[in-house]
């Protein structure tokens, strides 16, 4: 059991830093903090560098071991905005339902390409779900193994070439990528060959 | 959420304060109080209502901020869940929903089968969750403010990294300082040329002349010269005097800010119209204005040059503005002059509209707006300009005085000139003479007319404003008329007058019905306060109920229930006699004949204490209230002085203090009234005491005077010198009080007659009242929240030790505004008819059926009941503060509690803050809540039918058959007790019972417990002295609360229940031997039945009453919680 930290109390808005007993080390802005509990949350920067999103780390106290007080704040912390709960619950409900198709679509031994462009449909066009290998789309566009723009079949129309559209940037994108990480790869065992 | 909190909270606020009349807001800002109260504490009560996590405004604001997202959770041995996070409990359980256990390799996805549904982690083994990416301000609610829209950015925007600018050595430093100091503005452009020749050998071909593009004048001396150059400077007048050019000039000099330009509200185009219309003086300054900014921008200048020009000149031409104007119009020329003469500065002039008069301004301003249709308006106008040559002074006088004779005058023609001319306005324009009467409040009917007139002009005129300007114009208009007159009308009390203002301002509504609801809602709010304020002095009821319905206006069936409810709960207090039906009239006669026989026998001594208690007496508003306060007061106050405390608070309408006054002063002035002299003074001592003894009075005294107190009664005139003696001090009075519980039997008689509903419906508010202190208690009890039982609730009471009659008052009031109040009464009076014996059962059966959740609810209110009780009597500090904190806690538990069966919204609910809500969603969504409910529906459900028959049957098989009858038969002391002791008992377990069906688990205990308990009460204590009884009773009481703090141990329960069965049992014993009074009554047929009963039954009732109160209130408030998780 580590001890909770100077003063057994954590002002919100005050920079810590901690590490775990699994060896991770955690830095952010204390947000919450329950004492009976030894719950302490804390807003770090977000790891994907997005500036409007935030990590949020949830730690328990009982597990962590050397407790870092970066700084301090004294001002009192902002007052708490009310919170849409129906939205949160709408929320989670979404990405409940989104992880499971997901996982449906692996477990029915979807190839990574198809869960890759399912996920790409998905992020312009809500309206997509596994049927069987086949991607559904707005109940009208098919999509079937290999997943191609050519699979795409439905009938003739705006949302067939929609989608169309959406798979062949879809692939353009991950072929970029390929090679992208093909020549940083070469370049690595350039590098690597030369150092060595 | 935060807007239906804010709803609900207004409603309940709105009971509130109908139920505390005089206090007011005060109610209402009492129950949230209560709440902020019990959280912030945070340990104490306030655990009760949030436990653990719950109780952490900041953990559960980010929790449940983050419901939704994806996170991943480490747990001790190091794996890792992926999952949506769910929600969260009070322990800070997690919850995951589609969590998988995350395998090494990232990049394959989970498979079906490796998805749980959802996983509950303990907070004991999560090491770290981590929520990536999460958007913090998804749910905010707030996404409209000017910071929230401000704060967010369409697209993700990287800050760029800013890079300090290094200028380079290639200018000089002092480039850059001149920029500080230098005045000029810029380079000169001779200086440019040199710069460039020299720097750049670059040279210009700039001629001055501009030859390039005209040709020099050659100025001659020639008659041709000079007749061309006259000319020219007269087009060159002309021009530069006419309207077109000036609205030019003064757009490119404009210098006004965007804000004055584009955004502010424009008011004098409305005004404009209304004015040039009428002709109506125009400030100077506001014609500048008009002029400056919006004739020229908008419409022809020559226009607004005619109207500005006014009444004498029909001219367009600026030159013929009036004296006044021409300052204004020389500003507007000049463009740079604008603002100084006549408004000094845009700001300026905004306050010049309103106060200038607006009238004054807006004709101008019309003119330009007005298409060419107007200008035949004008030649009317005139003869009104010189009607009104004065106006430049009274147009203050019109805006602010609307009454002025001009005015008046001024609007009846405009009023006329208005329908004829337009057909459209025509129509409005009646509806304007219409309201002026309606107003005839305060407002001259001048200035509404004016008023009205202008809404109507303004749709023919400027169709496109017609909406918006309606309600600028009024305003304009009527200047501070519309603020002032509605108030007035809204104290008046004539809803058509602030109809009449309120349609202007929804401008659209052409109809007197459509006015009339606007009116109700801005008017109301001002309105009813008022009368209510003014009304506290005269009845409190009737405030009461006024309030209640003017409050709740928006939920008319609500306000309904409300009304009844707390009519009658205002009844018992105040009215008492006069509402009650005539068979209830009878039964207070008997009670009142009672407490005089009782009185009687009691004593002949008056005694200092009487003293005390006159003076007490002129409190009393009313004497009405007194009788039936004496009645009240006499077994209810002598039960537990605490409850006669609560009671009178809760009756004198809520009014906090002055409620407690008159409670105690009733008490007093009825003995006063009352023939007998000597018992009016023991009523009176303990009256006061009851009353001091709530306000100041120690525990430890009440048990040593409770002893002397039931020695007393046994000795009648002995105890009555003593008390005498005591009087003077509260302390000992207060035991009497306890010792009194049987001459309140004596009174409480009226209630088992009154059981038939309506008639117990009266005496029972007061018992409700104090039953309302007590149910805090039993809400803890039940098993609505883990938390919330092992609420400190009992602590609680020590804990604050605040004397808070009043506090109980305003729970009460938002109780009673509680449409479903009316059943709980009869459910109340069942109760109470429970214990009573048979025949309260069977009253009570019928009734209870119907409500079954009532029932339920009451039933637990009765177990909690006793155990307040006894401790209220003991402590009547203990009622205040059970009330504050309980209230908190009933209304937090309320809604984790409140059975779907219940629909009605409780204004409790609302009552409680925002956030408490906001929490409570957030709580509710979370495991513990689903428990809870099935417990109630399976409580409730039980309770109706157990309650009575079972419990009673229960009791009595324990103690014997007899006791049900016993209260008759009491005539003998010992059997006597021993009835009332197994009707105790009965009572007792008839709570025990609902509790325990409340509570599944504990019930059985509980009974074995109140079984056994009771038998031994009634032969031990009970007979030998009532003394000993009522200590232990107390202290176990004491004691009991701690356990019940510490857990929910059903022996604990069943412990206090004994406690309370002792308690009550005690009270009658005592007064069955000492008393023979009191077992006439008993005896007394109908009375007597009930009387044994009655002590218990009071009690139920009470708590029946506070528990249904609290039931309906935790109901409603729990539905919506559940409509929101859901």
């Amino acid at each position: 059991m580590a001890a909770p930290g100077p003063g057994e109390y954590f002002s919100v808005g005050s920079h810590v830093s901690c590490l775990t007993c699994l060896g991770q080390r955690v830095q952010g802005e204390v947000v919450a903090f329950d004492y009976q509990s030894k719950m302490l949350t804390l807003k770090c920067a977000s790891s994907s560098g997005k500036p409007n999103l935030n990590d949020v780390i949830l730690i328990n106290l009982a597990y962590v071991s050397d407790v870092d007080i970066i700084n301090d704040r004294t001002e009192t912390p902002p007052p708490l905005a009310s919170l849409n709960v129906s939205k949160l619950a709408n929320r989670a409900r979404t990405e409940k339902e989104d992880k499971l198709s997901q996982a449906y679509a692996i477990s029915a031994g979807v190839s990574v390409e198809g869960q890759q462009l399912f996920q790409t449909i998905h992020k312009t066009i809500k309206d997509c779900k596994w049927q069987e290998k086949n991607i559904i789309v707005m109940d009208d566009v098919v999509i079937s193994p290999p997943y191609q723009a050519e699979n795409c079949k439905g009938k003739e129309g705006s949302a067939l070439s929609h989608v169309r559209k959406i798979v062949e940037k879809h692939f353009r994108d991950v072929e970029s990528q390929k090679s992208m990480q093909r020549s940083q790869a070469q370049q690595t065992q350039k590098d690597s060959t030369l150092s060595s | 959420m935060s807007m239906k909190a804010g709803g609900n909270r207004s409603k309940p606020g709105g009971g509130n304060t109908a139920g505390a009349a005089s206090s007011g807001a005060g109610g209402s800002g009492g129950g949230r109080q209560n709440l902020g109260r019990g959280r912030h504490s945070g340990k104490g009560p306030a655990a009760v209502i949030f436990s653990g996590v719950y109780a952490n405004m900041r953990m559960v604001h980010v929790l449940t901020s983050v419901v939704g997202a994806k996170c991943e959770l480490k747990v001790k041995n190091g794996a890792i869940y992926e999952g949506v996070f769910k929600t969260y409990g009070p322990e800070c359980d997690l919850v995951l929903d589609a969590a998988h256990r995350k395998s090494p390799e990232p990049s394959i996805g989970p498979r079906k089968e490796d998805i749980v549904e959802s996983i509950i982690f303990k907070a004991s083994d999560v090491v770290v969750v981590t929520f990536k990416d999460v958007d913090l301000n998804f749910a905010r609610k707030d996404n409209f403010t000017d910071a929230a829209v401000s704060g967010k950015i369409n697209g993700e925007h990287k800050e760029k990294d800013l890079e300090p600018w290094d200028g380079g050595e290639t200018h000089n430093s002092d480039s850059l300082e001149s920029l500080d100091t230098d005045v000029s503005n810029g380079w000169d452009p001779n200086d440019m040329f040199k710069y460039n020749e020299e720097k750049y050998g670059v040279l210009s071909t700039y001629d001055s002349s501009l030859s390039t593009y005209t040709v020099p004048l050659e100025r001659d001396n020639s008659e041709e010269f000079l007749k061309r150059e006259a000319r020219a400077a007269q087009l060159a007048e002309e021009i530069e005097a006419s309207a077109t050019y000036k609205a030019r000039v003064a757009l490119e000099n404009d210098d006004r800010s965007e804000e004055e330009k584009y955004t502010a509200v424009v008011r004098g185009e409305r005004e404009s119209h209304t004015l040039s219309r009428e002709n109506k003086y125009i400030p100077p300054g506001q014609r500048n204005r008009e002029a400056m900014s919006w004739g020229p921008a908008r419409q022809n200048s020559p226009r607004l040059a005619q109207n500005s020009a006014g009444p004498p000149i029909p001219r367009p031409g600026p030159h013929d503005y009036s004296p006044s104007s021409g300052a204004d119009q020389r500003v507007v020329n000049g463009g740079t002059y604008h603002w100084p003469s006549p408004c000094p500065s845009p700001s300026s002039r905004p306050p010049s509209r309103y106060q200038s008069g607006p009238s004054s301004l807006p004709p101008r301003a019309t003119t330009p707006t007005r298409p060419p249709s107007r200008p035949p308006s004008r030649p009317s106008r005139p003869p009104s300009h010189s009607s009104h040559p004065s106006y430049p002074t009274s147009s203050s006088s019109f805006s602010h005085h609307g009454p002025a004779s001009p005015a008046s005058t001024l609007p009846k023609r405009m009023s006329s000139e208005g329908p004829p001319r337009m057909s459209p306005k025509s129509q409005r324009t009646p509806r304007t003479h219409r309201v002026p009467p309606c107003r005839t409040t305060g407002v001259p009917p001048g200035v509404d007319l004016i008023s009205h007139n202008t809404p109507g002009e303004l749709p023919v005129s400027a169709p496109t404003r017609s909406s918006s300007s309606g309600g600028t114009w009024s305003s304009v208009v009527s200047g501070a008329h519309r603020p002032r007159s509605p108030r007035q009308n809204s104290i008046s009390g004539s809803s058509s007058g602030s109809s009449s203002l309120s349609s202007p301002q929804t401008g659209a509504a052409p109809i007197e019905t459509v006015a009339t609801p606007t009116s109700a809602s801005s008017p109301t709010a001002a309105s009813p306060a008022p009368n209510i304020v003014t009304s506290p002095s005269g009845e409190a009821k009737e405030c009461r109920v006024q309030e209640t319905r003017q409050t709740s206006p928006t939920a008319n069936k609500e306000n309904i229930k409300p009304l009844d409810s707390s009519s009658s709960i205002t009844r018992p207090v105040c009215k008492g006699p006069p509402s009650m039906a005539p068979d209830h009239r009878k039964q207070i006669d008997n009670l009142k004949k009672f407490s005089v026989d009782f009185r009687l026998q009691s004593s002949s001594n008056t005694d200092p204490a009487f003293d005390q208690m006159m003076t007490k007496p002129p409190r009393d508003q009313a004497d009405k209230p007194k009788d039936l306060p004496l009645d009240k007061t006499c077994s209810v106050g002598r039960e537990g002085i605490e409850e006669g405390v609560v009671i009178a608070a809760g009756t004198p309408g809520g009014a906090s203090a002055p409620s407690t006054a008159t409670n105690t002063s009733k008490p007093g002035s009825p003995a006063a009234l009352s023939p007998s002299p000597s018992a009016p003074d023991q009523k009176r001592t303990g009256l006061d005491v009851t009353s001091q003894g709530v306000q100041t009075t120690a525990t430890s005294t009440f048990s040593g005077l409770k002893q002397e107190e039931k020695e007393e009664k046994k000795e009648a005139v002995q105890d009555q010198v003593r008390k005498s003696t005591l009087n003077p001090n509260a302390n000992e009075f207060k035991p009497r009080f306890t010792t009194q519980p049987k001459p309140s039997n004596t009174p409480t008689p009226p209630r088992p007659q009154g059981q038939p509903s309506p008639s117990i419906v009266v005496p029972q508010p007061p018992t409700v009242y104090s039953q309302t202190v007590c149910f805090p208690q039993m809400y803890p009890l039940t098993p609505v929240s883990p938390g919330v039982q092992k609420s400190i609730i009992w602590k609680s009471p020590a804990m604050y030790q605040v004397q808070m009659p009043h506090m109980a008052v305003s729970q009460s009031k938002p109780y009673r505004p509680v449409p479903s109040m009316p059943q709980q009464r009869s459910d109340q009076h069942h109760p109470p008819g429970t214990p009573t014996m048979m025949h309260s059962a069977t009253a009570a059966g019928p009734p209870i059926v119907a409500p079954s959740p009532a029932y339920s609810a009451q039933y637990f209110a009765c177990s909690p009941q006793q155990f307040s009780q006894p401790l209220v009597q003991q402590m009547p500090h203990y009622q205040s503060q059970a009330q504050h904190v309980f209230s908190p806690v009933m209304q937090g538990s309320a809604r984790m509690m409140a059975p779907p069966t219940h629909g009605q919204p409780s204004l409790v609910s609302s009552s409680t803050t925002q956030y408490p809500e906001q929490t409570h969603t957030m709580y509710v969504s979370p495991g513990p809540m689903p428990q809870q409910y099935p417990h109630h529906s399976a409580t409730l459900h039980p309770h109706p039918q157990h309650p009575q028959p079972s419990a009673t049957p229960t009791g009595q098989a324990q103690q014997g058959g007899p006791p049900q009858h016993g209260g008759p038969s009491h005539p003998a002391a010992s059997p006597v007790q021993h009835p009332q002791h197994p009707q105790a008992a009965a009572a007792a377990a008839a709570a025990a019972q609902a509790l325990h069906l409340a509570n599944q688990p504990p019930q059985q205990q509980m009974y074995s417990a109140l079984a056994p308990t009771p038998p031994s009460m009634t032969p031990g204590p009970n007979p030998q002295s009532p003394q000993a009884s009522f200590p232990s009773a107390q202290q176990t009481v004491y004691i009991h609360p701690q356990q019940v703090q510490h857990g929910y141990n059903p022996s604990h329960m069943a412990h206090v229940q004994q406690a309370h069965m002792q308690s009550g049992i005690v009270p009658s014993h005592h007064p069955a031997p000492t008393h023979p009074p009191m077992m006439l009554m008993a005896t007394q047929g109908p009375p007597g039945g009930p009387q044994p009963p009655m002590p218990q039954a009071s009690l139920n009732p009470i708590p029946v009453s506070s528990t249904t109160h609290f039931s309906y209130l935790a109901h409603p408030q729990v539905q919506p919680h559940h409509q929101q998780q859901l």
